[in-house]
C-alpha cells in the first residue's frame, strides 16, 4: 500500500464521516438506535492536520476528481475497478514508488487504491 | 430483513470467544486484525483509524454491556461484522458507565449502494435491547451457538 494513496483514502473516508456528521437525517439515524454523534469540530480539525500532510500535487489530484465523482479513491478487486467497473490491463502492476504519479484508473480517472 | 440477511454478514471466522484484549483500545485492534484476514477488507490500519474517530464522537458503548463500533470506510468492499465477548468485560466509556462484555464490529464500504448498512445495525441494535438475548449471546461458546441465539430473537 503506497502511503500517498492511503493518506487520500484516509482523507477520503475522513469527509464521508464529516459529511454524516453534518447530515441531520444520518445524525437522527444513529441518535435514534442510541448512539451519539457529536464532536464535527475535532473532526474538522483532523481534516486540516491530514491535509498538511498531503503533497499539494495529490490534493489537486483529489480534488479534481471530487468535483466530479462522489467517490476519488476506490478499491481495485479482481483486477476491476469499483469506481467505473472496468478492467484494469494486464501490463498495469501494483509496483508504485512515491516519485510515481498517483496510480489512476484509465478509464475514470479514479485513484486506484490496489487491494 | 431476515434472521438469515442478518446472519449473512457474519462468519464462523469472524467470531471470537474471549477477547484477549484488556482496554477499549485494544478491543478495536483485535477486532479490526480478524477482518485483515478477508479478502474484502485488506486495509485493517485504514479501518482501525476510522473506527478510533468515530469513537471519538460518542463511544459505541450503548450500555447493558454492548458495544456496536462501526463505520463506512474506503478500505472495505463488502459489509462485514465481527462478533466478540470478552469474559472478564471491557471499560468502553459505555452511556451507562458499564463495563461492555459483547461487542459488534460493523464495517461497511464507503458507498453503501445497497443501502444495507443502517438496516443492519437497527437489526442488531434491537436484539441486544433485549435482555434475554443479551444473556445468550454471552454464553455462546461457537459460531453455531450464536447462529441460534440469532435465530430464536429474530423469530425463525
Ligand atoms: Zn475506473
Amino acid at each position: 500500500m503506497s502511503d500517498r494513496v492511503q493518506k487520500l483514502a484516509q482523507l477520503q473516508d475522513l469527509e464521508l464521516m464529516i459529511r454524516e456528521v453534518q447530515d441531520p437525517a444520518s445524525k437522527e439515524q444513529e441518535e435514534a438506535l442510541g448512539f451519539s454523534v457529536g464532536g464535527l469540530e475535532q473532526l474538522e480539525k483532523a481534516r486540516e492536520k491530514l491535509i498538511k500532510q498531503i503533497p499539494g500535487q495529490d490534493l489537486r489530484v483529489y480534488w479534481r476528481i471530487r468535483r466530479r465523482y462522489e467517490r476519488a479513491v476506490v478499491p481495485i478487486l479482481n483486477r476491476i475497478c469499483l469506481g467505473c467497473f472496468q478492467e484494469l490491463p494486464t501490463s498495469r502492476t501494483r509496483a508504485f514508488t512515491d516519485s510515481d504519479p498517483l496510480p489512476t484508473c484509465e478509464s475514470c480517472g479514479r485513484v486506484l487504491y490496489w487491494l | 430483513m431476515t434472521a438469515e440477511e442478518v446472519l449473512s454478514y457474519f462468519s464462523p471466522d469472524r467470531f471470537i470467544n474471549g477477547l484477549r484484549a484488556r482496554s477499549k483500545d485494544g478491543v478495536l485492534s483485535e477486532m479490526s486484525r480478524i477482518l485483515a484476514e478477508d479478502d474484502d477488507i485488506r486495509d485493517p490500519g485504514l479501518l482501525l483509524e476510522m473506527i478510533r474517530r468515530r469513537e471519538s464522537l460518542g463511544s459505541t458503548g450503548l450500555g447493558k454491556g454492548v458495544a456496536i463500533p462501526h463505520g463506512r470506510s474506503t478500505a472495505a468492499t463488502q459489509t462485514k461484522v465481527v462478533f466478540a465477548v470478552s469474559r472478564r468485560g471491557i471499560d468502553f466509556d459505555a452511556m451507562d458507565n458499564e463495563v461492555c462484555r459483547i461487542f459488534f464490529l460493523i464495517v461497511a464500504p464507503y458507498e453503501d449502494n445497497k443501502q444495507e448498512y443502517l438496516p443492519l445495525l437497527g437489526k442488531i441494535v434491537e436484539m441486544v435491547n433485549r435482555e434475554d438475548v443479551r444473556e445468550k449471546m454471552f454464553a455462546v461458546e461457537c459460531f453455531d451457538e450464536f447462529q441460534e441465539v440469532v435465530r430464536g430473537a429474530l423469530g425463525e
